[in-house]
């Protein structure tokens, strides 16, 4: 199955940057290096077996979004699954930006009405007060999306991000998980998962990206960090970028550290899953064994065996 | 091993000549943090020691008195974050009283005077205090390009050379390292400081030996585990890329922990709860520990890869070796025999150092 994912927003607002933090692995202090997007770059990223991202980075140039509107529209806008807008926090012309934007949205409504809208505002790490001023853009840009005419767009989800912290990681995996066709699925088996193993918690990630893609039920006292699995997302992607540099590659991890112990480990070829276990007895090697026997299920209801 | 606990013995008659005025607790090896205004030397401090993330120093409010930052690792530091416009007069307190004198200068300064200031307190340091370790941190290495970097280095170490022929002090040892905040250099530089600071270095070094020697590791790090400073090595070089992927390793796992805690069960898992007391042992039984933290981070899938190991030696340092992952995997119960004998060894060797610098217990 394929999807198509549009990512959009003004020239320089950070598109690029993200998609090579998410997609390349490469570290966020390099994206100054990357140039501007002359049209549209086209990527296929293969994500769960079979489902296959088409991601359209498109550029953010006056003159590429004049022609998205109008000459281009019927490619653009035709098949979209998710559209993707990023604002830059700090942006000269929003008023630009905006209208720009409710184009974009009028063309969503006429092409994909039943396509999933994420907005990002972007380069939150420059703003002080970033709880008070994601409210107020959240405020304007859900006032906007409202004027349009037309079918209303079924879903629209605000978030606030940053390339220097977990929240990229916490609205991309937000975005992955509506394109996912078995997300309640995979997380009922994780569940089950998670009991075989007296797990407090069964998280299963996307290989290349780390992206999260479906967690087992929440834990009973779940009174466990809010944002852990975005921060974990970040964490290993972090650490597999310092293992790159050495040119090996990460495999696996476990540990038994005094809060609590965990394995991350390899469950198919294209997904990592990571138990965190909160009951001392239990061995991290009893726990890589059972991921080795649960290898195959999964394969399954990945349509991969 | 016998013979390395033997000459654990010795360190005690070596701190204690170094130890100058115990007034209160125990005696701390202390760091003077010198520099002109907004050379970074707070954020050096606070990037080290506090956590705080490199870009957050920005932020970093101006250091307008003294402040005197106490650490504990394998031993007790106070390191002295000073004014810009200290000088030696108004430092209020004698420079013998220092084991470690670091000089941070921008490395933007090319110009006359943060280097006479430099040349000025190098000069009065051996004077007062022959023993004392001067370094130079040519810091904020991140604003240069990689050639002006590399030219810039080298033309402050040449003027520092030349003022100190000037007043005829040219055979002072002191070392040049280039910092920055943004990557390992910082770490890699301030371990080498640490590593002249610590008495017991030597047997340290020597228990990792025998450690890798017996684990087929190619490379072991007794780091401090919170500052990401590396203790003590094997005899090994040090390669700094082996040394950035320990470092960040680390970092990895001092972030995962607080992120899964749970509220609930924390208190019991490290410690078994005091069983009942045995009728042969009427002092209430001491709580046992259950395991000491450990994790293992496999690299490469295939058969000779490597596995990056970190065992908890006390509640201050942490082990880091690289071992193959077949010995790893196939004989982990010896090596973990081995880390047991290491942890005696370095837990000795820090009660005498601890007992010998007038701690109590």
């Amino acid at each position: 199955m394929k999807k198509k994912v549009l990512l959009m927003g003004a020239s320089g607002s950070g598109k690029t940057s993200m998609r090579s933090l998410i997609f390349s692995n490469n570290p966020a202090s390099l994206t100054s290096r990357l140039g501007a997007t002359i049209d549209v770059e086209q990527n296929h990223v293969r994500f769960l077996g079979d489902l296959i991202l088409n991601l359209w980075d498109c550029g953010g140039q006056d003159a590429f979004m004049d022609s998205y509107l109008t000459t281009q529209r019927s490619t653009i806008f035709q098949h979209v699954g998710v559209l993707i807008y990023v604002f830059d926090v700090e942006t000269a012309e929003m008023h630009k930006d905006l209208e720009y934007y409710r184009d974009c949205l009028d063309g969503l409504r006429q092409f994909s009405p039943e396509a999933a809208v994420f907005l990002l505002v972007h380069k939150m790490d420059l703003v002080r007060d970033r709880g008070a001023m994601f409210e107020r853009k959240k405020k304007e840009l859900m006032e906007h999306s409202e004027k349009g005419q037309g079918p209303v767009l079924t879903s629209i989800t605000v978030f606030g991000t940053s390339i220097y912290d977990e929240s990229l990681y916490r609205a991309w995996s937000s975005i992955v998980h509506t394109l996912i066709p078995n997300a309640a699925v995979l997380s009922k088996h994780l569940t089950i998962f998670a009991e075989a193993c007296s797990a407090t918690e069964v998280v299963l990630f996307e290989r290349t990206t780390f992206l999260v893609i479906a967690t087992s039920a929440a834990p009973p006292a779940a009174a466990l960090e809010a944002t852990r699995y975005e921060r974990t997302s970040e964490l290993i992607k972090a650490f597999k970028h310092s293992c790159s540099r050495v040119r090996e590659e990460f495999h696996a991890l476990e540990m038994e550290l005094p809060e609590f112990s965990a394995v991350l480990d390899e469950m198919t070829k294209n997904t990592y899953v990571l138990i965190i276990v909160h009951d001392p007895t239990i061995e991290t090697a009893a726990l890589k064994l059972n991921i080795r026997m649960a290898r195959r299920k999964f394969e399954v209801l990945q349509g991969l065996a | 091993m016998a013979t390395t606990y033997g000459a654990t013995s010795s360190a005690p008659k070596r701190t204690m000549s170094s130890t100058s005025s115990v007034a209160t607790g125990i005696a701390r090896t202390k760091i003077l943090l010198l520099g002109q205004r907004r050379s970074g030397k707070t954020s050096i401090n606070e990037v080290l020691f506090n956590a705080l993330p490199p870009k957050q120093t920005f932020y970093l409010e101006t250091t307008m008195r003294i402040v005197k930052h106490t650490y504990d690792t394998v031993i007790p530091l106070e390191i002295w974050d000073c004014p810009g416009n200290i000088t030696v007069d108004t430092l209020g307190a004698p420079l013998s009283q220092f084991s470690a004198l670091i000089f941070v200068i921008d490395i933007r300064d090319l110009y006359k005077q943060p280097i006479s200031k430099l040349v000025e307190f190098i000069v009065a340091a051996y004077h007062d205090n022959p023993q004392i370790h001067v370094e130079i941190f040519v810091h904020k290495a991140e604003k240069l390009q990689e050639d002006d970097k590399i030219e810039n280095f080298r033309q402050i170490q040449e003027r520092v050379q030349d003022h100190l022929m000037e007043r005829e002090c040219e055979q002072m040892p002191y070392n040049f390292h280039l910092t920055s905040v943004y990557d390992h250099s910082l770490h890699e530089a301030f371990s080498k400081v640490l590593h002249k600071l610590i008495h017991s270095l030597p047997f340290l070094e020597d228990l990792l030996n025998v450690f890798c020697a017996n684990s087929q590791s190619p490379k072991a790090f007794l780091f401090d585990a919170a500052s990401r400073l590396y203790v003590a090595t094997d005899a090994s070089p040090v390669d700094s890329a082996t040394h950035n992927l320990c470092c960040d390793y680390l970092s990895m796992l001092n972030a995962f922990g607080p992120l899964y805690r749970s509220p609930t069960s924390s208190a019991t898992r490290l410690r078994i709860p005091a069983a009942e007391p045995s009728p042969d042992n009427p002092t209430p039984a001491e709580t046992k520990d259950r395991f000491y933290p450990s994790a293992a981070a496999s690299l490469h899938p295939s058969a000779p890869g490597t596995t990056l190991t970190y065992h908890s030696i006390t509640p201050h340092l942490a082990l880091l070796a690289l071992v193959p992952t077949g010995v790893y995997e196939g004989r982990r119960g010896l090596l973990e025999y081995n880390v047991v004998f290491f942890r005696e060894g370095v837990q000795e060797i820090c009660a005498v150092e601890h007992e010998a610098r007038g701690g109590s217990g």
